[in-house]
């Protein structure tokens, strides 16, 4: 088995607090939400394992070695599965749900197939064309598809919820620092700005 | 389109900014040996970038002092040979011999000229690399002819034919050793795909003018290079998601020796490139060793 201090990336003279930290950074990194719709979430599911296991490993080790672990579970549950099915099929045809299948296995060729046969262009038709190009990584057609399916049937939770995962909404790579800040967000500056405020207040309460 | 994928070296340590000299200079010098002054010629940080992703889990690198032409009156700290820098030298001749050929048969007059001198420059050096890579080989001469065609008939989705780029980087993947092929080949995959429309983006002028195929321009069926900027946004959005599933990949590959390098290419050096591309504000990288960024002029690396 490999050393359970190195799959955590921390040295065996560790505090349990600094083994607990680079746990939790590295279960944050293979959350499942960062491989929804992804081919690789397989992988991501036994790095996670991996984490898991290794982190196990040592609290229990250390707990029989009489020093203090404490920390148990947190986000053993994180890879239920659930993340990776779509939630429930709301369609009428039961040829909606094969290709959802296909789409989730990875079948990708057939999913095509199965949708370019199918008669009807409807929400939930235009919702699968673009859960099918998002796996492929075709970011600007999943787009175009997912707006048509929200513009058709804007009710429906789960269309938008793929409309705001593909837009990027809540990617954290926007702001680098160096480029341009966005308009009207906050920059470093702004921060600054506002810490030494509340600094000097919370220096003026005393 | 090359030169888009490099580190920001204000985030980068001093040593990390040093080993990616190193780097840069030991791919520049394993060019010249295998390839002569051709293979020099087309070094570029794109494969600088590819080498050291093809490093895999080997945890060290072996240094040696060198001179070269640019760096005469210094010995520099340089990569000593190895086997990720011999491939990924051997696929830079091959790609930059196809893409001179692709020039070769779209332009007119001089240019055309131009181009074929490149491509009889580059012509020894790549038959030598065909024959120790050939599977590559076949990968770029399809995956460009396959290309021409979208770009010839106008193709209007934007991914169909940046997956043809995208597919033939992913395909220097199989280099690599066979448990991060997976990982790799995603991660390569989406850092094609966004070069390729950076460049597009980048080329949105000159191709207008000269009435060439862009494929950004196709996508929105825009006529002056002046973009609107939903379009601007829309294009932002599109290559941002393809950082996050790039970093999402690059997360699953082991830690190497390099790891702290490429992380910063891809989690920031690309957005922060990004950036630039979409506000107009991005230059490309010159010729030569890459410099250190000094802080003349410059306020906001402060903050």
């Amino acid at each position: 088995m490999t050393d359970p201090y190195k799959v955590l990336g921390v040295s065996p003279s560790a505090t349990d607090d600094e083994v607990k930290k680079a746990y939790r950074e590295l279960a944050k990194k293979y959350h499942p939400d960062n491989y929804a719709d992804n081919p690789l979430a397989d992988l991501a599911q036994e790095k996670m394992k991996e984490i898991n296991e290794a982190y196990d490993t040592i609290t229990r080790a250390r707990k029989s070695g009489g020093s203090a672990g404490g920390y148990s579970g947190g986000y053993s549950q994180g890879y239920g599965g659930s993340a990776y099915q779509s939630s429930g099929y709301q369609s009428s045809g039961t040829s909606y749900a094969q290709i959802r299948q296909a789409i989730n296995s990875g079948n990708l060729q057939y999913a095509e197939q199965l949708l370019d046969a199918c008669p009807a262009r409807d929400a939930e038709w235009n919702f699968l064309m673009g859960s099918l190009y998002y796996r492929k990584g075709w970011l600007d057609d999943a787009r175009s598809f997912f707006q048509r399916a929200v513009g058709m049937d804007p009710t429906n939770g789960e269309y938008r919820q793929a409309l705001s995962m593909v837009s990027g909404a809540n990617s954290p790579y926007r702001q680098t620092g160096y480029g341009p800040p966005a308009q009207g967000s906050c920059d470093m500056c702004d921060m600054c700005t506002t810490m030494m405020c509340m600094n000097m207040l919370c220096g003026g309460c005393r | 389109m090359f030169g888009y994928v490099r580190p920001c070296a204000e985030e980068l340590k001093v040593k990390e900014f040093e080993r990616f000299r190193a780097c840069y200079c030991g791919l520049c010098h394993e060019l010249g040996r295998e390839y002569g002054i051709p293979g020099r010629s087309i070094l570029n940080y794109d494969f600088v970038f590819l080498t050291m992703l093809l490093w895999g889990g080997r945890e060290t690198c072996d240094y040696t002092f060198r001179r070269c032409l640019p760096g005469l009156f210094r010995r520099r700290c340089v990569c000593q040979r190895a086997q990720p820098l011999t491939v990924s030298a051997g696929y830079s001749v091959i790609l930059a011999y196809w893409k001179a050929r692709d020039n070769e048969d779209d332009s007119r007059g001089a240019k055309r000229l131009a181009a074929r001198a490149v491509r009889l420059f580059l012509t020894r050096g790549y038959k030598k690399a065909a024959g120790k890579y050939p599977d590559f080989d076949k990968s770029v001469s399809s995956r460009l002819a396959e290309l021409r065609e979208l770009e010839r008939d106008g193709e209007r989705s934007l991914d169909r034919s940046a997956d043809k780029f995208a597919a033939l980087l992913a395909s220097a993947s199989d280099a690599a050793e066979e448990s991060c092929r997976q990982p790799l080949k995603s991660l390569l995959y989406h850092v094609g795909r966004i070069i390729y429309i950076a460049d597009a983006w980048a080329d949105l002028e000159s191709d207008l003018k000269d009435r060439r195929y862009n494929p950004v321009a196709a996508r929105f069926s825009l006529t002056s290079p002046q973009a609107p900027e939903e379009i601007r946004e829309s294009v932002r959005e599109t290559l941002m998601g393809s950082v996050s599933l790039a970093v999402a990949a690059f997360n699953l590959l082991p830690v190497s020796y390099w790891t702290p390098v490429t992380e910063n290419i891809v989690a920031v050096g690309i957005p922060k490139m990004i950036n630039d591309v979409l506000a107009g504000t991005f230059k490309a990288a010159g010729r030569g060793i890459p410099k250190r960024p000094s802080n003349t002029g410059r306020t906001e690396t402060l903050k």
